[in-house]
């Protein structure tokens, strides 16, 4: 044995030990500060020091029995890995890439799903509207109790014409809690529609059904009276937006569904995780869309008395919305 | 026959119990990340569960200054600020400070993409949105049950025995937010960078023969390493390292037949010596293809295949 010559992994590590030390400052720094204080050159030197040491890493793994080089390795270049592959995003590049096209590109690639959606809606709608026709004792089998309030079959015509057109004060705060609570209702609905789609869509398409039923009750309910125009109206100027957000929720459900349902050539993880990439856009979108109708019931319905008003800046705002998702980042394709 | 397990194969055991993962990242190098704790993940999001509470109710506060009357409103408007402040919250911060939160911070958790890539805005953003649906959704509604029937209690149960099960059997603890957005947990990587054991010894006090070479493996020369870096922050501790350095130069004396008397004040320059040579052959014999995992002298692979 000789003293004079260190082993070979000695010399490996005295040989590469200074640019290891150096990539560990750099690493410090940007975890303490983050990786926007780093010059031009330290950021291309922090680069090549982590190939370096992952290289290093590499050799270690096969020539070094020494326990204590080779944990500090794997740390180091772990820890450098997360400096250097760090996500590089602004909040600004992130809002703009959204709304400038990627939601859009979302949305009309998931064409089919949403279009199942508004079906599903439009089916719930009418079945509940053809049974009230029939009896009307079926509202109360659809809308739950806290939703009607007092607005049902028993309700006087002169009644119900209030709730779609009286701002009176004290009313004000009762149709905002009711507000309120149809906005956290349907916020519900749209998650559960989102996230339940994993469950082979079936309790998406129910919950979107469901929707529709409560819509339809209501739409035979009122249309009974002789008052269709005006809940048309007065469901125009926020559902439009409403209910398009819901039906987009549940296509976003849909398509984790339908991903899972038919994988193709992909395992069912991967063909989710695919899927998801547009669902959650989809589920993005729509939470916007909700708040945008909260925001609508809330203010723009209180003071919109006019049912024409009402048609036309809700189906504006619709027309909005269409605009976005058809226009949107067309270009880039 | 069951066959006596070695040190070396308990230790391998433990060690592939203890949970981790590789990432590949471009470069083609694996990079061993350790799982995070169920523990720490808990308390990060208990922080920061608390921290955007704060933040709901400060607001409330100022709305409850304003000169309308929204007492009615108070309960829906606390839950749609909760989710309007909450959600942008984690993705925010896991987006713009690299896979952590508060809380994860203060815990030493990071959220990694698994494709070795770094973090997406998507991942971040699709973990996050499935947390609102697999934690908060059925926490706040577990904290109105009193007014749900039996039926949306008992959906309710299933859903967080579901949401409970998925990060409790999967090897890597991800919960279902994580597998959509194929995203881990790891605990802060630590780097102490130690001091090479080998060559200290000035003189060539001791001398070994290749045939005493022959003894040990991998494994032990790893064990005579962690005796070698044993932390001695007191008296007693120093002076209970020492005892056992000299016992373990008496065997390593005796065991590959060294005939030279080592004196116990030399035992540790005399254990640094072995070691220095024992992990020079170790390593060229490495270096021409023969591992020796430990004194068995088994191969990693005939391990890894009884």
């Amino acid at each position: 044995m000789s003293e004079t010559q260190p082993i070979r992994s000695t010399r490996f590590r005295r040989e590469r030990e200074a640019d290891w030390v150096a990539l560990e400052g750099l690493v410090a720094r940007v975890e303490s500060s983050g990786g926007n204080r780093l010059s031009f050159d330290e950021s291309r030197s922090l680069a090549a020091l982590y190939r370096k040491a992952a290289t290093s890493l590499s050799v270690a793994r096969d020539i070094s029995l020494d326990r204590g080089l080779l944990d500090y390795l794997e740390a180091l270049v772990a820890r450098a890995f997360l400096a250097v592959y760090a996500p590089q995003e602004s909040l600004s590049g992130v809002i703009g890439r959204f709304f400038g096209g990627s939601a859009s590109a979302a949305v009309r690639r998931s064409w089919a799903s949403i279009l199942m959606a508004f079906l599903a809606l439009a089916l719930g709608g009418w079945v509940a509207a053809m049974l009230f026709a029939q009896d009307p004792a079926w509202f109360y089998a659809f809308v739950p109790g806290e939703l009607a309030g007092d607005r049902g079959p028993g309700a006087s015509t002169e009644a119900l014409r209030d709730v779609l057109f009286n701002t009176d004060g004290n009313l004000v705060a009762q149709l905002g809690a009711f507000a309120a609570f149809l906005f956290s209702h349907n916020t519900r609905v749209a998650l559960f529609s989102f996230a339940l789609g994993v469950f082979a869509c079936v309790p998406s398409l129910l919950l979107t059904i469901y929707n529709g039923l409560i819509l339809g009750a209501f739409w035979g309910l009122y249309a009974d009276r002789g008052l269709g125009l005006e809940l048309f109206g007065w469901l125009s100027i926020h559902g439009v937006t409403e209910m398009s957000a819901l039906a987009l929720a549940a296509a976003g459900g849909f398509r984790l569904g339908l991903a899972l349902l038919f994988p193709g050539g992909l395992t069912r993880k991967d063909s989710l995780r695919a899927a998801s990439k547009d669902a959650v856009k989809l589920a993005l979108v729509a939470s916007l869309m909700l708040l945008v109708a909260g925001l609508l019931e809330g203010f723009a319905r209180q003071m919109v008395t006019d049912t024409g008003m009402r048609i036309m800046i809700g189906w504006g705002i619709g027309a909005l919305w269409l605009a976005w998702f058809m226009l949107a980042g067309r270009r880039a394709h | 026959m069951a066959m006596q397990e070695t040190p070396a194969q308990v230790a391998r055991r433990l060690d592939s119990n203890r949970r981790w993962f590789d990432l590949v990242p471009p470069e083609g190098v694996p990079i061993r990340f350790e799982v995070a704790g169920l523990a720490a993940r808990f308390g990060a999001q208990l922080l920061d569960i608390l921290i955007t509470t704060v933040v709901v109710i400060a607001v409330l506060i100022l709305l409850a200054l304003l000169p309308f009357n929204l007492e009615p409103l108070i309960a829906s408007l606390a839950a749609i600020l909760m989710l309007v402040i909450r959600a942008p919250y984690y993705i925010l911060t896991e987006l713009f400070w690299n896979g952590r939160t508060v809380g994860k911070r203060a815990a030493g958790l990071r959220v990694l993409g698994a494709d070795g890539r770094g973090l997406t805005t998507h991942a971040v953003v699709a973990r996050n949105l499935l947390k609102e649906v697999e934690i908060f959704m059925p926490g706040s509604l577990l904290l109105a049950s009193g007014g749900l029937g039996t039926f949306w209690n008992v959906v309710l149960l299933v859903w967080i025995i579901i949401v409970l099960a998925v990060p409790l059997t999967n090897r890597k603890r991800q919960r279902l937010g994580d597998l959509i957005a194929n995203t881990y947990v790891t605990s802060r990587p630590r780097s102490v960078l130690l001091p090479d054991l080998s060559g200290g010894s000035k003189a060539a006090a001791f001398d070994f023969t290749a045939a005493q070479m022959e003894h040990y493996g991998r494994f032990e020369l790893q064990t005579l390493e962690r005796l070698l870096r044993a932390d001695t922050a007191s008296a007693s501790s120093e002076e209970r390292r020492r005892e056992s350095l000299v016992q373990v130069a008496a065997q390593i004396r005796r065991k590959i037949g060294y005939e030279e008397a080592v004196p116990p004040a030399r035992a540790e320059e005399f254990l640094r010596a072995f070691y220095t040579a024992q992990r020079a052959f170790l390593e060229q014999k490495r270096v021409f293809g023969e591992v020796r995992d430990d004194k068995h002298h088994r191969t990693e692979d005939a391990d890894q295949t009884s």
